[in-house]
């Protein structure tokens, strides 16, 4: 929209299956709680089944058919070579920019979900206290690596 | 200064332990708790017959096992100065080696409780300026080691730094006086910090020891509501305004026994790259500041104490702040002209009025939203179920004048070296962040922000933490594109290298 200093390049389309998957691991877990209560309910005071657990399911397929991929479509990166930006956030949204020559040390990881969707996780320490760990998900591994190394070879000579 | 130590760099003297007078203040420091607890035991123990003689055998058990533990504590704990490093080892089961390397260590600082004055011992700090509070901590060695050790830890600092700078930070520098505080001035400030938050915690000790000494609930409500029946029959204009006058002569002893216990002879100096200050009249504290580790500088005017010409200056370091903010206060209550130089020597640039600009109009309405019609609402809502939250209404139209004034007292500016902003209406602050102390910029849009077109920036150094740092506030989007571009810019042009490292 708007605060746009520069063009946003999107996160990978396997992020989005990342976060879908997340997210349906996570209802899964609230389904489950949902269902112990059903039946406790049915025991107790005959409610028919699906009572309770019925609107949960709903929404978890709306939410993973429709809201995520709108958190997803929200996130986006750019690395101009001097700086990195990272935007998020579908209530609030945040625009974080990392001078390239702030980052203390970089980590590039890859969880057991993202590697099967050929993602990973770039991330960044500063020495700020607010934000000392920035954090870029869902990019590809060989872009992340290639970041890494553009961001390494100025950090070098840092003084601390 | 104190100790001629010429040999300095190539001590390798064996591990010593710390003071053992150490155990003893421990197991003091420990055991508040225990004495406090005697009356309350005692009091209940009237009633059921249980031996004093036996409680007390077994208090003095609980002394003699933290005694112990002290004393394991300080048996185990060791430390030693090696050419180029620091090393403390403690621990008696997981043994702990840290080795502090000599380019690492920023500065020494020196703290003395009130326990630890009575008896000439104090508390080493090693400030390194990494994230962990205990990193370099010896508590407590005594006085003459604690200077000791400073002289030679700056020494081996030095050692390391001169090789590259060009050596004229001698240690022997005489300390030139920047700035003291007189008694005068002292209670002076302290009238303007008058906290009503102390009586508070005043009653909540009265009460918890009232409880403790084994006074009833019953007793105080039964006292309470005598005085209550009592005063109702006289209850008028006068009464309510003599309560009121005692409640504020109160708060305002209360915030002068605060100051002066925090900053009796308060006083700055410096040397060469570093400040240096003491404080406090129970605990005294002595803080070394150097240069390089200033990330920003904070200029505070208080509500009324502001409006009459005082401010507080305070810097923003990487490490050895006991505040929660992670700020050193350099003077708490000077006049400008008095400021100035010591701004100087911080290696800041002065803050320009001038070039400020101001935020977008929208600011107004957001203050409007945020403090008044939101509230409004919320309590009007509470009324309904909780009719006294209608008192709270009575503040809105306070909260709609600072609303009204916030984009007045709400300006910033990319000066030559440092980005500048302003900002409060009741207690004004300004800050001076250097570029090359800013590590990172956020724009944060909130729903409501986005509705009017709005962005924050948010200012990220090292150090600093809590709500009040140097942000920008509800700039126009294209507004705060242009300043976050303009700033990431001079950012860069700064490289990595701090302002105190170009000197």
């Amino acid at each position: 929209m708007a605060f746009e200093p520069v063009p946003l390049q999107p996160l990978e389309r396997g992020y989005l299956t990342v976060l879908r998957i997340r997210a349906a691991i996570g209802w899964l877990f609230v389904a489950a709680m949902a269902a112990v209560a059903d039946g406790f309910l049915q025991w107790r005071i005959g409610l028919s089944p699906g009572v309770v657990t019925g609107p949960f399911v709903v929404f978890a397929i709306l939410s993973i058919v429709f809201l995520v991929p709108g958190r997803w479509r929200r996130r986006g990166y750019a690395f101009t070579d001097r700086e990195l930006h990272v935007a998020s956030g579908w209530l609030t949204r945040v625009h974080i920019v990392v001078p390239v020559s702030r980052v203390q040390h970089i980590d590039v990881s890859q969880g057991p979900i993202e590697r099967s969707a050929g993602v990973a996780t770039l991330s960044l320490h500063t020495a700020g206290t607010e934000n000392s760990l920035v954090v870029l998900p869902g990019i590809s591994r060989r872009r992340a690596e290639e970041i890494r190394d553009a961001i390494r070879g100025r950090i070098s000579d840092a003084p601390w | 200064m104190s100790t001629p130590e010429t040999s300095t760099v190539s001590e390798a003297l064996p591990p010593r332990r710390l003071d053992p007078r150490t155990i003893l203040i421990r197991s003091l420091q420990g055991s508040p708790s225990v004495i406090l607890g005697i009356p309350v035991v005692l009091a209940w123990s009237r009633g059921d017959g249980v031996p004093v003689a036996f409680l007390l055998a077994g208090m003095a058990l609980l002394l003699v096992v933290m005694l112990f533990f002290s004393w394991l504590r300080w048996r185990t704990f060791t430390y030693q100065i090696l050419p180029g490093q620091v090393v403390i080892t403690r621990g008696l089961i997981t043994r702990t080696r840290r080795s502090i390397p000599a380019e690492r260590i920023q500065d020494v600082s020196i703290k003395q409780g009130l326990l630890s004055r009575l008896i000439g011992l104090a508390e080493v700090r090693i400030e390194t300026g990494g994230g962990a509070e205990d990193e370099g901590r010896l508590d407590s060695v005594s006085l003459s080691e604690a200077y000791r050790l400073r002289e030679v830890l700056r020494g081996i600092r030095t050692g390391v730094t001169a090789a590259g700078a060009s050596g004229h930070t001698g240690e022997d520098e005489a300390e030139t006086l920047l700035f003291r505080m007189g008694f005068a001035r002292l209670l002076g400030s302290g009238l303007f910090n008058f906290s009503l938050v102390w009586i508070v915690a005043i009653f909540g000790i009265l009460q918890f020891f009232g409880q403790a000494l084994g006074y009833d609930g019953d007793r105080w409500l039964e006292v309470v509501g005598i005085a209550e029946r009592a005063l109702e029959s006289r209850l008028n204009a006068s009464v309510l305004l003599s309560v009121a006058g005692l409640a504020i002569g109160l708060g305002l002893l209360a915030g002068v026994i605060r100051t002066v216990l925090q900053t009796y002879g308060f006083r700055l100096t410096h040397a060469g790259e570093r400040f240096r200050y003491r404080r406090g009249l129970l605990t005294r504290t002595e803080v070394v500041v150097a240069r390089r580790q200033i990330q920003l500088g904070l200029v505070e005017r208080g509500t009324v104490s502001g409006r009459l010409g005082w401010s507080a200056f305070k810097v923003q370091t990487l490490g050895g702040s006991d505040h929660v903010s992670g700020r050193q206060e350099l003077a708490p209550f000077a006049r400008p002209a008095e400021l100035a130089p010591i701004i100087a020597l911080a290696g800041l640039p002065p803050f320009e009025r001038s070039p400020l600009r101001p935020v977008s109009q929208r600011h107004v309405l957001r203050g409007l939203v945020g403090f008044v019609i939101l509230p409004t609402v919320v309590l009007l809502a509470a009324t309904t179920i909780f009719p006294p939250a209608a008192l709270l209404l009575f503040a809105m139209p306070f909260t709609l004048a600072v609303a009204l004034l916030r984009r007045r007292c709400h300006r910033y500016a990319l000066a030559a070296t440092s980005v500048q902003v302003t900002r409060g209406v009741l207690r004004r602050r300004d800050w001076t962040v250097p570029y090359g102390n800013v590590q990172v910029v956020t724009v944060r849009r909130g729903p409501v922000q986005r509705l009017l077109g709005l962005a924050t920036v948010r200012i990220d150094t090292a150090g600093g933490r809590g709500i009040n740092g140097p942000h920008v506030h509800d700039l126009d989007e294209a507004q705060a594109a242009a300043f976050v571009g303009d700033l990431i810019e001079r950012v860069k042009a700064l490289g990595s290298s701090t302002p105190s490292n170009a000197h």
